[in-house]
């Protein structure tokens, strides 16, 4: 037992002088600003800081600062200071995020029917100019507007780096402008607004040599908004007990098809979910 | 928040048995480490505005393990191999940036025993965002090449942004928080 004192006694006495007391780290560091840490001791060290996206050693000296470059403290996050003089010691510390850079605003959908119930939403998140998410709670001022007219204004502070909005989509087809702003930062989207779904669908049909010709009046949703062409209007005819159905798209606010029927017939139209009005035609003269 | 190890070996006869120990405990660690069991518990009860699916939940926790279970192998054995797929965006950049910081310096971390107590607090209207609050648990050990410098069962908490990719979730924002 002596002779192991003997031996360790002055290694440890050694271990002892270049020993490390106590790490002062910064109570708060903001993303790519530097900082320091203090160490009291004397001696050498090896010095290593981990953290998100860094990962570094070097030798310092006991006593002495140490100056963490701003490069070195750009993610926020947790970062750990070893220093191993002998014995290592940590101590750990936090980045949090600088101030707002930017935004990242994310709305759906892109293409929406008019009046429709809590059909826009937009999710709208800050990040500091190392692309760090900040947390800490900032207010984010929603603005929809369609053509002069302003939908909707509303101010919502983030929680947990994200604020959001819901509301309906407007009475009148076009864009609708979504814009989230913070402070100076601010962020545009664009949603079409389209009309809705067809309303009050009427239809009207004459005889010709070949058979019928039916066409809608301009098809219109019940804002007054045109139905958008490419928008299918189905053509029933019945004649006697066979039916037949042609589908034709709305050119120009309008939907035509040519039905071949020899006898009368009972020709009505549907879009969508929309059913209009039964004519009647005669048999040809 | 100061933390002591004494890693110093006192005397050589006694280093020897240390080294001894700790290799037969090192390979203890490495073969728990190859197991790719990572510890979740996911509660999606609390999320808004939007009611998180049962399948996403599903989704969630199975793409939320695999990206732990690769993030611990990248800064493991300083591969970028495994942050492809499991991290996207911002959370990608900095492990890569870690990973390369790493191979530069001969350092590495290991993350053992990882458990995650995980909760979606925010699921957008449309499903594309999720954010998570994650309290892990785990054994970090920080190596220098063969020299183990940090050695704490630590409790951290991560605040995470998660968004669907093509065919699972990913991880954007990966960010350790003193508190939620």
């Amino acid at each position: 037992m002596l002779r192991l004192f003997v031996i360790c006694a002055p290694a440890m006495f050694l271990v002892a002088l270049s020993q490390a007391q106590d790490i002062r780290v910064p109570a708060s560091v903001t993303a790519g600003e530097e900082a320091t840490i203090s160490m009291s001791g004397s001696g050498r060290a090896s010095f290593y800081l981990v953290g998100p996206g860094v990962s570094r050693k070097s030798e310092v000296t006991l006593g002495e600062e140490i100056h963490l470059q701003a490069e070195d403290l750009r993610n926020a996050g947790e970062y750990l200071a070893v220093i191993c003089s002998g014995t290592c010691r940590t101590t750990s510390f936090f980045v949090n995020a600088a101030k707002p850079h930017s935004l990242t605003f994310l709305v759906h959908p892109s293409r929406v029917p008019v009046a429709q119930g809590d059909a826009v939403s937009g999710v709208a998140l800050p990040f500091d100019q190392y692309r760090n998410l900040v947390l800490a709670p900032e207010t984010i001022d929603f603005q929809l507007t369609a053509g002069a007219a302003p939908l909707l204004s509303r101010s919502v502070r983030t929680q947990g780096g994200i604020s959001w909005f819901r509301t309906s989509s407007g009475k009148s087809a076009g864009t609708l402008q979504v814009t989230a702003s913070l402070n100076d930062l601010s962020t545009r989207r664009a949603v079409q607004q389209v009309a809705s779904e067809p309303c009050n669908l009427r239809i009207k049909g004459e005889r010709t040599a070949t058979g019928v010709v039916v066409q809608t009046e301009p098809v219109r949703d019940c804002a007054g908004n045109a139905v958008p062409d490419g928008t299918i209007v189905s053509f029933t005819a019945t004649v006697g007990s066979e039916k037949s159905t042609v589908d034709a798209p709305i050119k120009q606010d309008v939907a035509r098809a040519q039905i071949v029927a020899a006898g009368p017939a009972v020709i009505s139209a549907a879009s969508g979910v929309v059913i209009g009005n039964e004519i009647r035609v005669g048999a040809r003269p | 928040m100061s933390r002591v190890r004494n890693l110093t070996p006192p005397c050589p006869r006694v280093a020897l048995a240390i080294a001894t120990f700790a290799l037969l405990l090192g390979s203890t660690l490495y073969s728990f480490a190859a197991d790719p069991a990572v510890q979740v518990q996911f509660d999606a009860k609390h999320a808004g505005p939007r009611v998180v699916e049962d399948l996403t939940e599903r989704v969630i926790l199975r793409d939320y393990r695999f990206a732990w279970t690769s993030m611990a192998q990248a800064l493991e054995f300083n591969t970028l191999d495994p942050l492809e797929g499991a991290f996207a965006g911002d959370a990608r950049q900095w492990l890569r940036d870690t990973v390369v910081r790493q191979q530069q310096s001969s350092l590495n971390q290991r993350y053992a025993n990882q458990n995650h107590k995980l909760e979606a607090v925010f699921y957008a209207p449309e499903g594309d965002v999720m954010e998570l609050h994650d309290t892990a648990e785990y054994q970090l050990q920080i190596s220098d090449g063969a020299k183990v410098i940090h050695d704490e069962h630590v409790v951290v908490h991560y605040v995470v942004v998660m968004t669907p990719a093509a065919d699972r979730w990913v991880i954007r924002q990966l960010q350790a928080v003193p508190q939620f």
